[in-house]
């Protein structure tokens, strides 16, 4: 058992409990079994036990959205929460859209749009495109929407709203847009 | 690090007396950040499987909101016009992605001076439920929430709902949050208003403000100034005399005066759009 | 290839793929996560343990002690050092200013002072926080910029540059400002932080994949940091997930992982935390400048002087807000003065167009008020103050289109149309305003060398040690490579990164593009002549390539058939002659902004923006409209929401997270337009194109603001424009 040190009372508490737990996990359909420490972060579990490295850590405390994926089928960002809480979830990161020999509409629109320039943000704009889309189509309202009791147009305004948890350095903003709406007029 | 996620509330109130410090977590979306760059430590105790706290569900002519309830859940879930400004609120948390995961009631125990959730459930006369082993206890949220990160939760409590009472018929709202930037913003100031009209008058008013002092207040004078004005008459309506209550500060993200003027407008601008839409 | 004299006439004059919109080639393995990034080289080192880095609590001092006791003890933990281990390192590099690591002696807050190697990075996270420091803090340290500034503004400086007699001039101008304007620390918040993957081998060699622009620096820095020799480094960095400045140099994260590699005797990977980014590694400096501008009655420039006040580490450089005011207008007289106000901030250096960046904050903004003082149209008032020639240099501009970016972007924005009267125009609750602002950034150009590999089966591996840092690279280096051989780009594959291959320009300066294609067209030059050879020639320019064969007189040899037995391999370098130094080299553009604020709370909301840009050939419209669009995000950042924070009593950058420093958006940017002149500058470089990437930056921030006055007749002169800055001159609703 692993010991723990309370800096603030100065004294190591030992915690019942064992520090690891055995979770289980659908990802990208595939079931996976992982023994993964309590700390370990979702985020971290898909990239350091599973290195599925397509899900992004930029800032580790849900403030950039390069974490994104889904969570049985809603997206979430990633870092924010813990393999364990997880156990029995779907999860559906980048790698489960679509392949570089066969990409997903969106996929291949960001690169016709030139989406993304360095790259790193881009698995996460594009888990939240493909939600933004399902969102709309689902009719749930946003910030921007003014009636709330029709379904929301698929206009920039409610794209870039909905797209607005994800940061992008970069700048590649108006191309994403582009490549969002691209996708949605195709739909 | 211990990891225990009960699927009761007993289960979890006696997780939670267990030695030790133990953190209680939700959504994860305010206890992970806050970390900044430290470990964590101790025991986690997951709430979003504690059967008592999901749901929204009508009662007693109000509504019960459970502690482990979503800012989406609340977003997906048909309720009356009185819930616009919360949802609203939802809306504007964080991130669609933060929307998803993170709590109502994480919300109020972070008691962050700039919690999104906070005026808009204060506007609603929201109740907090507080249970512990020793049974259920009701707070009023306005004594709930005590200062910057201060809540009147006890050692083995957990919030387990919210509760919001019945609301006087045809009660509107609204959620307004002003931000430098215009999404992922923590707020300058915020302001939420609920109100009713009777024969062409308005006959009651709650208004709250968050980020505009330690912890977000009701105006009462505002309210009572509102009561008996006809709708036509909203203008500008609200007066330095009626933010009283309120003690701003100057920071980062803009000056205490700024955020006195700025609260007037947005008290103004929040009780037009709850009337009209 | 020496590139000593002007271009003339050559294959890019006629070109099949340069300048075309050709997609991305790294855009399949980046858009479905394929692409890896430092610190997920998963494979390329066995055993990778996790290191974790502490920083300093204090601004400035010395540590006394370190208790690591503890965190050895906490599960999983291989290896720990700490700075009080070893004697400071050497400072990695002229361009350096603190030390990453070792020494008692503290010269920032986050500054580098121990590593924890676990098999885990959960466990090394929480070893670390065991780590008990005692420091002994310096509490007299200095942190305040504007306080500095009041200090030392009156105290008389040499100036850099003087002509003629500025004083006079100014006082005789028949019209003048004097005004200063400040702008605070801003930080490059690229997505990616800073990550290392170390592996030494038994024979002393290391090898860092890591995530760095200039991987010949990088190279060099270790060696001089661990004192080793340099080829005993190999650096490795494909893919980049942003730069701006902050991956210029190595950091603390390079010599952490290196460092605790060598102690645990294992590989070891570490990525900086975000909330470490901000303090341990480097930040454009915060300014404060004075600008006075005197006109003659028709509002031509009699008299320019611009002194910038900027923070630095003791012996750095800080930021110098005064490089264009030297270049950009005629001005009969000139006064250029730079100030350094040391303090114990974490480093001042480069960020994204260091220098003109933030000059052009302060200048484009005198500029906007100088027409207003003169009644002048403030598009006019930069059209009558053109200049083809350097005032401070007297050199000639190679190529200069300044004039046509203006007046081509007032007429595609309805300049005409435009709200003349600030505080004016009102919409609902919003009022309009419009902005204009020229931008000026040289286009260096520097040494670059590559290898061209013509493959049996007729494709080329092209190599060299440039990066992509989300600029283009890959994709411009295939198509100047494609182009050069008469090929399909599909056959041409690019590899970066690597200090393995020909020693590049890097990426940075906006030099990047410019100079690693040429290197790239050196080299396949060099493969031309080889070609010509196996094919009986001597004249390699008689030969034509072209759509896979090369041609002598009426032979045509598939390229396929030039190298059966195995691979051609050539290799070259451009090196850039000193007549390019006799001529300005230099980037032009004008920005056009219209913005709404909100009459009764002062947001900010930016409408509608126009980018005009003279940048020479453009190498793919597709990567550099990005560059310029990007630039432009960037801009509207430093215009209304980027800054830095300091605790002036601490020395600390408080809002060091993404939540607190706040970048644009998606919701903060209107539509885009970016126009791109199409000019050829053939003192440049031999495909006659200039920089982008930094251009795209410069003066956007200076239209966003003039805008805003246009608004609301408001004039705030301290960036970012927040919307506290604008309420109490708001005009009466």
């Amino acid at each position: 058992m692993n010991t723990h040190s309370d800096m603030q009372a100065g004294q190591d508490t030992a915690l019942p409990g064992p520090t690891t737990s055995k979770t289980r996990l659908v990802v990208n359909g595939t079931e996976r079994v992982l023994e993964v420490d309590n700390r370990t972060t979702l985020l971290d579990a898909l990239r350091e036990h599973l290195r599925l490295t397509g899900t992004k850590k930029g800032c580790d405390h849900g403030q950039c959205g390069a974490c994104t994926c889904f969570v049985n089928g809603q997206r979430v960002n990633s870092c924010l929460s813990l393999a364990v809480m997880h156990d029995g979830d779907e999860i559906t990161t980048i790698e489960g859209l679509g392949t570089p020999e066969d990409m997903d509409p969106l996929q291949a629109a960001f690169v016709a749009h030139d989406g993304f320039q360095c790259g790193y943000c881009t698995p996460g704009q594009i888990c939240s495109a493909k939600a933004t889309l399902e969102e709309l189509r689902a009719g749930i309202p946003s910030h921007v929407t003014k009636d709330l009791l029709a379904n929301p147009p698929l206009s920039p305004e409610e794209i870039k709203e909905r797209m607005s948890g994800n940061i992008c350095r970069c700048g590649a903003y108006a191309n994403i847009l582009e490549a969002v709406l691209d996708v949605a007029e195709a739909r | 690090m211990s990891y225990l996620a009960p699927e009761t509330l007993e289960q979890a109130l006696s997780a939670l007396a267990d030695p030790g410090p133990m953190r209680l977590v939700a959504g994860g979306t305010d206890v992970f950040p806050a970390l900044g760059d430290r470990p964590l430590r101790g025991g986690l105790i997951d709430l979003t499987r504690v059967a008592e706290m999901k749901g929204i569900a009508a009662r007693d002519g109000g509504w019960r909101i459970g502690g482990a309830v979503t800012w989406r859940e609340i977003l997906k879930t048909d309720l009356p016009p009185c819930f616009d400004g919360l949802k609203a609120a939802a809306r504007e948390v964080g991130s669609v992605q933060i929307q998803a995961a993170g709590t109502l009631a994480g919300n109020l125990c972070n008691a962050s001076p700039a919690a999104d959730g906070i005026p808009a459930l204060l506007a609603l006369d929201a109740e907090v439920e507080l249970a512990s082993r020793d049974g259920t206890r009701r707070l009023p949220l306005a004594d709930f929430v005590t200062g910057v990160r201060q809540t009147a939760l006890r050692p083995g409590e957990i919030l387990s709902a919210l509760h919001i009472p019945v609301q006087p018929e045809g009660a509107r709202s609204s959620f307004l949050k002003l931000g430098s930037r215009r999404y992922l913003v923590i707020s300058i100031v915020m302001v939420s208003a609920v109100l009713w009209c009777r024969d062409g008058r308005i006959a009651g008013a709650r208004i709250a403000v968050g980020a505009a002092s330690p912890v977000a207040r009701r105006l009462p004078a505002l309210e009572a100034a509102l009561t008996g004005l006809a709708p036509e008459a909203l203008g500008a309506v609200t007066t330095p005399d009626h933010l009283a209550p309120l003690q701003p500060i100057g920071d980062v993200r803009g000056s205490a005066d700024y955020r006195r003027a700025a609260v007037a407008e947005l008290c103004d601008r929040a009780l037009r759009k709850a009337l009209h839409g | 290839m020496d590139f000593n004299t002007a271009a003339e006439t050559n294959i890019f004059d006629r070109p099949k793929i340069l300048g075309k919109a050709v997609p991305r080639r790294d855009g399949p393995l980046k858009t479905t996560g394929r692409a890896p990034y430092a610190y997920e080289r998963h494979d390329v080192a066995e055993g990778q343990l996790v290191g974790y880095p502490l920083g300093s609590a204090i601004a400035k001092g010395r540590i006394l002690s370190m208790d690591t006791e503890a965190a050895r003890a906490a599960p999983g933990v291989r290896a720990i050092v700490t700075t009080l281990d070893m004697e400071a390192m050497p400072v990695p590099s002229e361009m350096h200013t603190a030390h990453l690591f070792g020494g008692d002696k503290v010269e920032h807050y986050h500054q580098a002072i121990a590593v924890v190697v676990a098999e885990t990075f959960e466990q090394a996270r929480a070893a670390t926080a065991l780590i008990k420091v005692e420091y002994d803090a310096d509490e007299g340290a200095e942190f305040d910029l504007l306080a500095a500034y009041e200090k030392m503004k009156d105290t008389p400086v040499d100036p850099e540059v003087s002509k003629g007699d500025f004083e006079t001039a100014f006082a005789n101008a028949a019209h003048r400002i004097d005004r200063t304007y400040v702008t605070t620390p801003q930080n490059h918040a690229q997505m990616e932080p800073q990550a290392t993957v170390a592996a030494w081998d038994e024979n002393g060699n290391v090898t860092l994949w890591t995530s760095n622009q200039m991987i010949q620096w990088a190279k060099k820095a270790v060696a001089k940091t661990f004192e080793m020799d340099v080829e005993k480094v190999r650096v490795d960095s494909p893919y980049v997930g942003g730069g701006f400045g902050n991956k210029l140099f190595i950091r603390s994260d390079v010599v952490l992982a290196a460092l605790g590699a060598k102690a645990a005797g294992q590989p070891v990977k570490l990525a900086m935390p975000r909330p470490f980014v901000m303090n341990n590694t480097t930040h454009r400096a915060g300014t404060v400048q004075r600008i006075r501008i005197g006109t003659d009655a028709q509002g031509k420039i009699v008299a320019l002087a611009h002194e910038g006040t900027s923070n630095t580490l003791p012996g750095g450089s800080g930021e110098d807000a005064t490089n264009q005011s030297q270049h950009f207008y005629a001005a009969d007289t000139l006064l250029i003065a730079t100030r350094l106000a040391e303090m114990h901030l974490p480093e001042a250096n480069a960020m994204r167009a260091p220098g003109e960046a933030s000059g052009l904050m302060g200048l484009e903004m005198a500029m906007d008020e100088m027409a207003e003082e003169l009644g002048m149209d403030p598009v006019q008032f930069r059209l009558v103050n053109d200049t083809d020639t350097s005032p401070a240099t007297g050199k000639k501009f190679s190529d200069r289109n300044f004039a046509r970016c203006l007046t081509e972007g007032a007429e595609r924005f309805g300049w005409e149309n435009r709200n003349t009267t600030p505080g004016s125009r009102r919409e609902g609750d919003w009022l309009i305003g419009h902005g204009v602002a020229g931008a000026f950034r040289p286009s260096p150009a520097t040494t670059s060398g590559a290898r061209v590999r013509l493959q049996a089966d007729g494709r080329i591996i092209v190599e060299t040690d440039m990066t992509d840092i989300g600029t283009g690279s890959y994709t411009i280096i295939a198509q100047t490579v494609a182009e050069a051989m008469g090929m399909d780009i599909e056959d041409v594959e690019v590899r970066l990164g690597d200090s393995a291959f020909p020693v590049s320009s890097g990426s940075g300066g906006q030099f990047g593009a410019v100079s690693s294609t040429a290197g790239a067209y050196a080299a396949c030059t060099a493969l031309r002549r080889e070609v010509a050879r196996r094919i009986g020639h001597n004249d390699a320019d008689g030969l034509s390539f072209a759509r896979g064969n090369v041609t002598a007189g009426a032979k045509e040899t598939p390229l396929v058939d030039i190298a059966p037995e195995g691979e051609i391999v050539a290799e070259d370098k451009v090196k850039f002659g000193s007549f390019r130094k006799d001529r300005m080299v230099a980037t032009f553009a004008a920005h056009f902004v219209e913005v709404g604020v909100n009459a009764w709370t002062g947001e900010v909301r930016v409408r509608r923006m126009l980018g005009v840009c003279d940048a020479g050939r453009i190498m793919n419209p597709t990567t550099a409209l990005s560059q310029v669009i990007g630039g432009m995000v960037m801009g509207v950042g430093a215009a209304l929401s980027e800054e830095i924070a300091v605790d002036t009593a601490k020395g600390v950058f408080i809002n060091h997270d993404l939540a607190n420093y706040e970048v644009p958006v998606h919701a903060d940017i209107p539509e885009q337009e970016v126009v791109f002149l199409d000019t050829l500058d053939p003192v440049s470089g031999p495909l006659k194109s200039k920089g982008v990437g930094e251009l795209g930056l410069c003066g956007v921030a200076g239209a966003v603001a003039n805008a805003v006055y246009n608004a609301t007749g408001v004039r705030a002169r301290e960036y970012p424009i927040t919307l506290d800055k604008l309420l109490d001159g708001l005009p009466e609703v």
